[in-house]
C-alpha cells in the first residue's frame, strides 16, 4: 500500500527517474506475492464447504457461474474499449468518455470476481484432482496477482507504450481461462441453469 | 485523485473480500457449533460424562431431555470399517439417518433409520442392518450386509467429504450409484435393475457430476433425511 497517496511526487511525473525494470519491480513483486499468497491459503486452509450465499439462485455454484460469466462478458468489453481507446479500432474515433467507460466496466468486472474467489478459496480451496481443476486453481491465483500488478503499474508514468496492453492482455487471458475451466464447463455438463 | 483510482479499486476489492470472508467464517462456525452442540447432547444422552473442553458449547442443548434427543445435525461420519477395505458413510439430519457401505467393487448396502439419545439403528434391503452409538464426533457399532458383519468406528467428516448418490435412466435401465468421498479419496458402486453391481464412474464432488457412457449423472449429497 502507498504510504503517502497525497505526496507531491504522485502529481509530478518524473519520466527520467529509474529504468522500466526498476518501476516494474514493486508491481511485479506485489502481484507475484498476491498470487502465491492466495495459492498457499487455498492449499493450507481446510475447505469448509460452507460460505455465504447469494439469494435468488439455486445454489452457490450457479451464483459463481453467473458472476464469472458477467465478469467474462465485461472482460470482452474491456478489450474492445481498450482497442478503441488506443485508436486501433478501424473507422472508430475514440470518444472522450471511453477512458472512464473502460475504467468503470473494469472495476465492475473485478468486483464481480471477488465473491467468486472468496467462495473458491474459503469453501473449496486449491485443488488438483484433475487437469481442469488444477488449471483453474493455478490460473485463479495468477489472475488476481496479474490484476494487482496491473493496478499498481497504471499510475506509473514513462513506461513503454506496449506495456499496459501486454499486462492487460495477461489479465484478460487469465479471466478467459478461469471462465473456460469453470462456467463453460458447468454449462456443458449441467446445462444452463440459474 | 485520478492516479489513486487503481489503488482504490484494489482496496475496494479487498474490502469486499474481507466482508464476504467474515460472513463466510461466521456461517461455517455456526454450522460447526451446531454439530458440536449436537454431539455434546448425544454424549450426555448416552450417559457418558462430557469432557471439560466441551462444557463451553454444552450450554445450548440444556432444554433437550437426557434421553431420546434426536441427532439434529446435519452431520456426516465416514471412514473404513475395521479390518477391511470397505468404506462406510453415515449421514444424519433431524434424527433421520442414511448410511452406505461400499467397497468400490461388489459390496454395497444402503441403509436408513433413526438416531436419538446417542444410539442409531438402521435397516436396508436383504436384511442389512446397522446399529451404533454416537458421541464425541464418532460413531461406533456394527453393520451387516448379505450375511457379512463388520465393526466400525468412523469420525465426522467435512464437506466436500461425504455421501453422494445419483439415480438416472441410461439406455432404458435405471442406474443407482453411490459414492463415499473422504478427503480426496472415493469409492463408488453403481447398480442397474439388470446386472451385477460394478464400479461407479469417478465423481467430481465439487460439481456433483459423473459421466457414464456419455451420460452425465447428477449426484446429490445425502444428508440423512432420505434417499
Amino acid at each position: 500500500m502507498n504510504p503517502d497517496p497525497g505526496a507531491p511526487t504522485v502529481y509530478f511525473p518524473t519520466p527520467t527517474s529509474g529504468s522500466t525494470a526498476t518501476k516494474l519491480l514493486i508491481p511485479i513483486a506485489v502481484g507475484a506475492g498476491v498470487a502465491v499468497a492466495l495459492g498457499v491459503y487455498g492449499r493450507l486452509h481446510e475447505p469448509t464447504g460452507i460460505a455465504v450465499n447469494v439469494a435468488g439462485f439455486s445454489g452457490p455454484l450457479t451464483v459463481k457461474v453467473w458472476l464469472a460469466t458477467g465478469a467474462f462478458l465485461l472482460a470482452i468489453v474491456q478489450v474492445l474499449s481498450a482497442i478503441v481507446m488506443y485508436g486501433k479500432m478501424p473507422g472508430v474515433t475514440a470518444p472522450s468518455w471511453i477512458g472512464t467507460f473502460h475504467r468503470w466496466t473494469g472495476r465492475v468486472a473485478f468486483l464481480l470476481t471477488v465473491p467468486v474467489a472468496v467462495h473458491c478459496l474459503y469453501a473449496v480451496g486449491f485443488q488438483s484432482f484433475d487437469t481442469r481443476v488444477l488449471i483453474h486453481s493455478l490460473v485463479g491465483c495468477a489472475f488476481f496477482g496479474a490484476f494487482t500488478m496491473k493496478m499498481l503499474i497504471l499510475p506509473k508514468r514513462g513506461l513503454p507504450g506496449w506495456l499496459l496492453p501486454v499486462v492487460g492482455g495477461l489479465v484478460f487471458t487469465g479471466l478467459v481461462g478461469l471462465w473456460l475451466t469453470s462456467s463453460l464447463w458447468f454449462f456443458e455438463t449441467q446445462g444452463v441453469k440459474f | 485523485m485520478k492516479r489513486n483510482g487503481p489503488l482504490i479499486t484494489l482496496l475496494a476489492g479487498l474490502a469486499v473480500a474481507a466482508v464476504l470472508l467474515t460472513l463466510s467464517f461466521t456461517a461455517a462456525r455456526n454450522a460447526r457449533s451446531t454439530n458440536a452442540a449436537q454431539n455434546d447432547a448425544a454424549q450426555v444422552g448416552a450417559g457418558a460424562a462430557p469432557t471439560a473442553s466441551e462444557s463451553g458449547a454444552a450450554t445450548a442443548p440444556t432444554s433437550a431431555p437426557a434421553e431420546a434427543a434426536p441427532l439434529v445435525g446435519p452431520v456426516t461420519y465416514a471412514g473404513k470399517v475395521e479390518g477391511g477395505k470397505v468404506q462406510l458413510a453415515i449421514a444424519a439430519k433431524d434424527g433421520k439417518v442414511v448410511a452406505y457401505l461400499c467397497d468400490g467393487k461388489s459390496v454395497e448396502q444402503w441403509l436408513q433409520g433413526t438416531a436419538a439419545g446417542g444410539e442409531m439403528s438402521l435397516t436396508g434391503k436383504n436384511e442389512g442392518s446397522l446399529t451404533g452409538s454416537y458421541g464425541n464426533g464418532v460413531v461406533t457399532g456394527t453393520v451387516t450386509s448379505k450375511g457379512r458383519k463388520w465393526t466400525f468406528r468412523v469420525p465426522t467428516v467435512k464437506p466436500p467429504s461425504g455421501l453422494y448418490r445419483a439415480t438416472a435412466n441410461v439406455r432404458n435401465a435405471t442406474v443407482v450409484a453411490g459414492w463415499i468421498y473422504v478427503n480426496g479419496q472415493q469409492v463408488g458402486i453403481m447398480t442397474t435393475n439388470a446386472g451385477e453391481p460394478r464400479e461407479a464412474p469417478l465423481l467430481d464432488p465439487n460439481s456433483g457430476t459423473a459421466t457414464l457412457d456419455g451420460t452425465t449423472l447428477y449426484a446429490t449429497a445425502i444428508d440423512g433425511t432420505g434417499l
